[in-house]
């Protein structure tokens, strides 16, 4: 058990490509955090960076109280989760489980009671014997993490887990890791592109981009409250709606270029340049047509539970999403009429992308 | 799918025909092996098997005389098996080391190394050796198994392929022994060398093809007759047909060829076999 802290944590490559730009971070003892971001953003060389497969440029890792920025991966007390798996073909899932504690020099006993115990909590009891190849995805990837869980280290790694498995199997590992990551209470760092497995594994999430963390916090905070146009548009699925527009001389409404109005809530000085966030599924639905934005329908996708509307606002946006409890039937072309909530719309600026 | 009957015939007569002219000089061989020289001297070559089998092959494997020398054909037998293993051994051994080295230490060297490897393949013992016989004469090593094998044992195709295969091992595993505790050495051991199961046994079989029938080499360093490998012997039975006007002892001759295919021919069969199984289940 054991808390990890990063320190103006840096990574600039042998020819100049700085990936990652002085990251801060401290993720408490039994916490599982989840780095988010687009592909090239630097979180799997960070999560590289913890396990001592990548050098540390700058800044400096902790685990505990130890500095291992020096310190060779096998010695750092973590264990990793490869997104492909990484088992060895050639030995049994035993074998595999039970390499790294053999070359730790653990006596067998230990080992087989080790092996055992995780074997249990994973339900792989009856394909110890067997090779990998003969498993289905799911069952090597718990195997894989059999083989991190036995060493009962500081820190669990996970780089993508469960990107090579299938949408319904997904789902189920996304529980039973977070099922077992509480059992077990060890400190996590978990890497993915996926918000949603993001936002339901999270203790504390870290949206990064361009090799900045751009928020860090709990998941509901970060969808709440983004604090950048970028978080705002990556957390959530369809993403926010984007409308840019400029703050009324009244300072309780913001203007579109077409004069629509919509009332704020925010202090916020007048003739501002702004960027209106509204999320799909904070839209109204005002059938007397009674509201301040007209729109045609240009697509509709029934998803059974909820219905997607894709809608044309003219000049001020012409690809925004509507989310719809229900079902519904629209045709195309149709003219909606919605309404906003003031507390609902989120204000960034329109230089900066910063929340306001 | 579906035949016609005609193209079955065909098909087969192919294969037949293809076979029958491939297998026919070692079943002449084989045939003629088995007659007494005088028999042969008369008759020509024979398609059909006399009544001197044993009598042919015991002389051949147990009596110096019958090969016109100090060495029977079991003791050539097993200078050939000493040169083939040794041989294919070595170079799977060396090749797979070289390759590790290049791919998984970044030193600055590396691919130039590679290339200067590489290159070796541009000269071949034909055309080294005169040097290569200098050296190893000068270390003292001429008619030793020794002297032998190791001007031979560096392979820049072996290395080529071994290093092919290990770009092709995902770096995962690397990392994942790396967090496993495994060092260089246990890395390569436990996972590299297990994982290379398949490409070493097809470069053995290749190899030990290509030591057992090692012609020129052998001819120049082995002035002893005791170090004789049995294509040497062949050569040197060939030879004394023609000396002391006597009737040629084509039938030994022949006995001796038999025997110089059978081994390499055992090879290739038991390890095709692990080769196709290794090739059946992948293992990724």
């Amino acid at each position: 058990m054991a808390t990890l802290s990063l320190r103006q944590t840096e990574k600039t490559y042998e020819n100049g490509f700085k990936a990652l730009h002085g990251i801060n971070l401290e993720i408490a003892d039994g916490e599982l955090a989840v780095l988010v971001g687009p592909s090239g953003c630097g979180k799997s060389t960070l999560l590289r960076m913890i396990a001592g497969l990548e050098t540390i440029t700058g800044g400096e890792i902790m685990i505990g109280d130890t500095v291992v920025n020096k310190i060779a991966p096998a010695d750092r007390d973590i264990a990793m989760v490869f997104q492909n798996y990484a088992l060895y073909p050639h030995m049994t899932n035993y074998a595999n489980m039970a390499y790294g504690l053999k070359n730790r020099g653990y006596s067998k006993a230990e080992i087989d009671a080790r092996v055992r115990e995780a074997a249990a909590i994973l339900q792989l009891n009856d394909h110890l014997d067997r090779k990998p190849r003969q498993l289905s995805g799911g069952q090597r990837q718990r195997v894989a993490m059999g083989r991190a869980i036995v060493r009962e280290p500081k820190v669990f790694l996970f780089d993508e887990p469960l990107s090579n498995l299938d949408a319904k199997l997904r789902v189920d590992m996304r529980l039973e890791i977070k099922n077992l990551q509480q059992r077990l209470g060890t400190t996590s760092v978990y890497v993915t592109h996926d918000q949603v497995e993001a936002m339901t594994l999270a203790d504390r999430l870290i949206v990064m981009n361009g090799g900045v963390a751009e928020q860090v916090g709990s998941p509901i905070e970060i969808y709440e409250k983004p604090a950048t146009l970028f978080v705002a548009g990556f957390i959530g699925s369809p993403s926010m709606n984007f409308l840019p527009g400029r703050v009324a001389d009244d300072r309780s409404h913001a203007m579109f270029s077409d004069g629509t109005c919509l009332a704020l809530d925010h202090d916020v000085e007048a003739g501002r340049d702004v960027i209106v966030g509204i999320r799909p599924e904070h839209f109204t639905l005002q059938q007397d047509g009674n509201g301040p934005l007209k729109a045609k329908v240009r697509m509709v996708e029934s998803l059974g539970a909820e219905t997607l509307v894709y809608l044309d606002f003219g000049i001020i946006g012409e690809n925004v999403t509507l989310r719809l409890q229900g079902t519904h039937q629209f045709a195309r072309d149709q003219e909606l009429t919605l309404s906003t909530i003031a507390n609902q719309l989120h204000l960034f600026d329109r230089e900066t992308g910063k929340r306001i | 799918m579906y035949q016609s009957k005609l193209r079955i015939i065909t098909n087969h007569l192919i294969l037949i025909l293809g076979s029958a002219f491939m297998i026919a000089p070692v079943w002449i061989a084989l045939a003629s092996s088995t007659h007494t020289r005088e028999y042969l001297f008369q008759n020509g070559l024979q398609m059909w098997f006399g009544g001197h089998f044993l009598e042919n092959y015991g002389a051949i494997l147990f009596d110096p005389a019958a090969t016109k020398g100090r060495v029977t054909a079991l003791e050539m037998l097993f200078n050939s098996m000493v040169l083939g293993l040794g041989f294919a051994i070595g170079k799977v051994v060396i090749s797979m080391m070289a390759a590790y080295a290049i791919v998984y230490f970044r030193f600055k060297l590396a691919v130039p190394l590679f290339w200067v490897i590489f290159a070796t393949l541009l000269l071949p013992l034909e055309v080294r050796i005169v040097p290569s016989y200098e050296v190893v004469s000068s270390l003292g090593l001429l008619n030793t198994y020794t002297g032998l094998i190791l001007p031979l044992i560096a392979s820049a195709t072996g290395t080529f392929f071994f290093r092919q295969f290990y770009r092709s091992v995902p770096d995962e595993l690397l990392e994942a022994a790396r967090l496993d505790g495994a060092g260089p050495l246990r890395f390569f051991v436990d996972i590299l060398v297990p994982l290379s199961v398949t490409m070493i046994a097809a470069i053995f079989i290749i190899m030990f093809v290509v030591g057992w029938n090692q012609y020129l080499w052998p001819l120049l360093m082995t002035t002893d007759d005791q170090l004789y490998t049995i294509v040497i012997g062949i050569k040197q039975v060939y030879n004394s047909l023609y000396e002391g006007g006597q009737i040629p002892q084509f039938p030994k001759a022949f006995a001796l060829t038999i025997m110089a295919t059978i081994p390499p021919v055992l090879v290739v069969v038991i390890f095709q076999r692990m080769f196709i199984k290794g090739l059946v289940e992948t293992e990724k």
